[in-house]
């Protein structure tokens, strides 16, 4: 009795160990085909910003390799889930370096997952380019491999849509500002760069508060800015916080005339279903994509992303397929993949023509430019800032009333 | 005061749904001492099924509930028939390693049809309050708590006025007594399982109007129905009620008075406090085996 116990506590424990873990074996490099390796949360918290990426990782092999593949030869990408955890990330890119033997590397999804995933790379001296790396925690730790590929770091995110706040007339500038956010290396700074130019404006914080990914309940925390009076809310959201927030401030009949939310509101249709067409006309983010701008290979990723997924490529999409034009184009000027240090050199020298636009970047890898400014629009995501870039010249508060 | 009133109807609504949720939880623990690691996920797994019947039928989540219960009742005898009933009574790891790998491969099967992405409910009650003066009741969270009402006096009258209640009971205090009246045991146990299954249905058809969720959500939603019943003391539902109303309301009052980031240790100082003052929980019965220990 005792040995059929213990047998069956044998399989059911390397049934678990094999399901969290997935089966791995040496895979060498036979050198025809360029492998390269990403660890990306497919599952989890982080699933949908995960799976979105993948799906532009793989539109950008597909394209690559139909235009003739890196210095001549195929492209192949190999993804692991890390299940939006920190350590299997780590263990996921260690494995693809040492047992896939992947060539390149691309970044996770996420600042919280890319933190401790870059230091894999750098320790193998391999190139980062990473799709998901807004926080500035990544850029002060003396990394030479790491590059974002996307405009600005997560203190800049919010920057254009504050600057904007900041210069509205007197009588239509609100007067005080609630900040919300998602204890995240990302969702934080992004408030944070907000709230410093809105307070550099006057415009008063009368509620500032951080609350853990596993926060369910989002009401007493609306009754809180509603009772501070918060004209505008900033929050440095997720997904699933972003669409709750929303929700609680309908069910708690508070609506302040503007609503910011980072990343939540860029998950296009998601994001609709999750709060409602009416619910979501007005709210502000910030975008590094739009699919109608006139950017390098812009209409064919789309039309490719339509064909093999259906729909217009969310923002994480385009993030992952504008990571692997980055790659791309260090590979192919540097021509050659042996010393990554080159290629690293390469973009710090250089800017790139992506379909999020032109990037160059500072020293560290942080990126010099800035986001769009997105609003929903009549169930349609438009570009409203800068003014210049806009796809319609119209902004309108939260629930379409008036700023 | 205004303040603290909307806390507590807050609270008091959450807990319901609590309640609900955790009251299969510690049905399972009394009558075959199963810590059931997979409940999270039975939870998710009646929020997608409540999300299919509304999208492709159309059906209001709470017109499935019937629907999404009889499915979860089926879900968890089978569960219960094919893995459950072999490790019973085996040592409590062996049961959590067992549970948590159901949780594992319902995650898994969840995520093939459904897609790791999040999802949501939207119906016409999910954004809408009723308001009383300075104060708004949610209605979709009013409507949550009034099904756990339903379906725990339901439960109620199970447990206290039919032969199978009686049996559950018998089972839950003694099972070798239960035996010795002729109780069938297995067969209370694989209908305890079930039971408990799917009363968690009804919760998770109205956790699916309330928040998003995906497949991976589980892992949330059993840490804070394990605390809830650890609590109320494991195997009292009475208990798991009084827990999952001390938790919600707990939850509530922790961001409104001391800030959005207490939620998550609030209920477990509470849990420290009432553990070293009453180690098996507020209303648990303290057995001749814990005297022992």
């Amino acid at each position: 009795m005792r040995s059929t116990t213990a047998l069956r506590a044998i399989v059911g424990a390397a049934a678990i160990a094999l399901a969290l873990s997935g089966c791995t074996a040496d895979t060498p490099n036979n050198g025809d085909t360029i492998k390269i390796g990403a660890s990306l949360p497919l599952t989890g918290e982080f699933s949908q910003g995960g799976l979105d990426t993948q799906h532009g990782y793989e539109t950008w092999v597909e394209m690559t390799n139909e235009a003739g593949g890196l210095l001549g030869k195929p492209v192949e990408v190999i993804v692991r889930d890390d299940a939006t955890t920190q350590d299997t990330a780590v263990s996921n890119y260690n494995n693809l370096i040492s047992k896939d033997k992947v060539n390149l590397v691309l970044g996770s999804q996420s600042s919280l997952l890319n933190i401790p995933s870059s230091a894999v790379a750098e320790k193998n001296d391999m190139l980062f380019v990473c799709p998901s790396c807004g926080s500035p925690d990544m850029y002060n730790r003396g990394f030479k491999y790491i590059f974002f590929s996307q405009q600005a770091v997560a203190t800049d995110q919010a920057k254009v849509f504050a600057e904007w706040i900041a210069n509205l007339p007197p009588d239509r500038r609100p007067k005080t500002a609630a900040y919300p956010s998602l204890d995240d290396p990302f969702a934080g700074p992004v408030v944070e760069g907000a709230e410093k130019i809105l307070s550099a404006a006057g415009i008063r914080t009368v509620y500032k508060d951080e609350y853990p990914a596993t926060t369910k309940n989002f009401d007493p925390i609306v009754n809180a800015m509603r009772d501070a009076g918060a004209e505008i809310v900033v929050q440095g959201a997720q997904f699933e916080d972003g669409v709750n927030m929303i929700r609680s401030m309908n069910r708690a009949g508070y609506k302040p005339s503007i609503v910011y939310q980072s990343s939540s509101p860029t998950y296009g249709q998601q994001y609709l279903e999750g709060v409602g067409e009416q619910n979501a006309e007005g709210v502000f983010f910030s975008s590094s994509y739009s699919s109608l701008a006139k950017t390098n290979q812009n209409a064919e990723f789309v039309k490719k992303f339509e064909e093999k997924f259906g729909g217009l490529p969310p923002e994480d999409a385009a993030d992952g397929f504008a990571a692997g034009q980055v790659l791309a184009a260090a590979v192919t000027a540097v021509g050659s993949i042996d010393d990554q240090a080159k290629l690293a050199d390469w973009l710090r020298n250089n800017t790139v023509e992506t379909i999020l636009g032109p990037l160059s970047w500072n020293a560290d890898g942080s990126p010099k430019g800035e986001f769009l400014v997105g609003q929903w629009q009549g169930g349609v995501s438009q570009v409203v800032l800068p003014t210049n870039v806009a796809t319609t010249d119209k902004i309108v508060g939260w629930q379409g009333g008036p700023i | 005061m205004t303040s603290l009133i909307q806390t507590l109807i807050l609270g008091l609504l959450v807990g319901a749904l609590y309640a609900l949720m955790a009251s299969g939880l510690t049905l399972i623990f009394g009558v075959m001492r199963v810590i059931n690691l997979a409940h999270g996920a039975f939870a998710v797994l009646a929020a997608f099924l409540t999300f299919t019947l509304w999208q492709h039928l159309g059906l209001d989540p709470i017109l499935s509930i019937p629907i999404v219960m009889a499915v979860m009742f089926t879900v968890g005898w089978l569960v219960y028939i094919t893995v459950i009933r072999h490790v019973r009574g085996s040592h409590v790891s062996m049961t959590v390693l067992a549970t948590f790998g159901i949780a594992l491969m319902l995650e898994g099967i969840m995520g093939f049809i459904w897609g790791n992405t999040s999802t949501a409910v939207r119906v016409s009650y999910t954004d809408a309050s009723i308001a009383l003066g300075p104060l708004y009741i949610p209605q979709v969270m009013l409507i949550a708590a009034g099904i756990a009402v339903l379906i725990l006096g339901g439960l109620y009258l199970l447990l206290n006025h039919t032969w199978a209640g009686r049996a559950i009971r018998a089972a839950s205090a003694n099972e070798s007594g239960a035996l010795l009246v002729g109780v069938s045991v297995a067969t209370i146990a694989a209908l305890t399982f079930a039971i408990g299954v799917s009363t968690l249905g009804a919760g998770g058809a109205m956790l699916s109007t309330i928040y998003p969720f995906l497949p991976g959500s589980h892992y949330q939603w059993i840490a804070r129905l394990l605390a809830i019943v650890v609590l109320g003391g494991l195997g009292s539902l009475p208990g798991a009620i009084l827990g999952a109303l001390v938790i919600g309301v707990g939850e509530i009052a922790a961001t409104s008075y001391l800030g959005a980031a207490w939620p998550v240790a609030v209920p477990f100082l509470v849990i420290i406090v009432v553990l070293i003052t009453r180690p098996q929980g507020i209303l648990g019965t303290r057995l001749r085996e814990d005297a022992v220990a």
